[in-house]
């Protein structure tokens, strides 16, 4: 319970520096501290796998990804954020974020699940019993994610293909302000 | 092990990435808050999983696991075209998406 309490403070701090970072890089270091977090509460909710599967995946793969598109769109730049279109937006999303996130922790703490007094068995959220049910009774859904990671590949092939991105390519910055044509003239041809 | 308060946590999460999403501009810092929602929502299923003693709700987290990686690379490469394009990074320079 201590070192739920610990990693829970942590994680809060990683997940608010995420939030307020100035840098997108901090903001994806802090990311980093949130995913670690996470990996070792899932260990101390005997989620094995999911845990070596977090850290794996976001650690490894989507963080890395982040890291590449961060360093190149954002290297040696100081973006500052435009000014807000809609008035007071910023203090309205605050407090209502925090209304609805303090209601529903709240809520959670108040209202604990019936608890079952048996331990674990053993070998619970191991590598076996996750893919005995991924392979059993719930192989629709690892096809459907199959079937849905295959189509993001090829919408990223798509969304980058090398003729449509020689064509965009310095564009942008001359289009005169209030023009509100996105798709370029002659781009459906390509 | 008390399970609310891991729930309790797992709403905390989702909080903070929901007002990053609502008052930050930068897409790249927006996407990450999306992120963590996305770990919040994994979170709360892993600890049911874990009250209930059911392996479904591990799956189920696998699964959302799955999922945000498929949206990171198309929302990168969203990113990516629309940068090429702008040459800034200003989440409202694709407001024309909306619907």
């Amino acid at each position: 319970m201590v070192g739920f309490a610990v990693i829970g403070v942590l994680l809060v701090l990683a997940a608010i520096a995420v939030v307020v970072a100035r840098q997108p890089v901090h903001s994806a270091l802090a990311l980093i501290a949130v995913t670690m977090g996470l990996a070792m509460i899932y260990l101390i909710l005997s989620a094995e796998f999911l845990a070596v599967a977090q850290v794996i995946v976001y650690a490894g793969a989507i963080m890395v990804l982040f890291l590449f598109v961060v360093t190149l769109l954002t290297a040696g730049k100081e973006e500052t954020e435009s000014a807000d279109t809609l008035e007071g937006q910023r203090w309205a999303g605050v407090i209502l974020g925090l209304l609805v996130g303090g209601a529903l922790a709240v809520t959670a703490v108040l209202h604990p699940a019936p608890k079952i007094a048996a331990p674990v068995v053993a070998g619970f959220g191991g590598l076996h019993a996750v893919g005995q049910l991924l392979w059993g009774p719930a192989f629709v859904m690892l096809a459907a994610v199959g079937l849905m990671l295959l189509t993001g590949v090829v919408g990223v092939l798509m969304l980058n293909r090398p003729e449509v991105a020689e064509k965009n390519a310095g564009g942008g910055r001359t289009l005169p302000a209030g023009v509100t044509v996105v798709r370029a003239e002659g781009e459906d041809s390509a | 092990m008390m399970i609310n308060y891991v729930v309790a946590l797992a709403a905390l999460l989702f909080m903070i990435g929901a007002v990053g999403v609502l008052v930050r501009k930068n897409p790249l810092i927006m996407f990450m808050s999306a992120e963590m929602m996305w770990n919040a929502a994994a979170l709360a299923f892993i600890a049911f999983a874990r009250n209930y003693h059911d392996v479904t709700g591990q799956v189920m987290a696998f699964l959302i696991i799955a999922t945000a990686a498929a949206e990171v690379g198309i929302g990168l490469a969203i990113m990516v075209a629309v940068y090429h394009r702008r040459h800034r990074l200003d989440i409202d320079e694709i407001s024309h998406l909306k619907g």
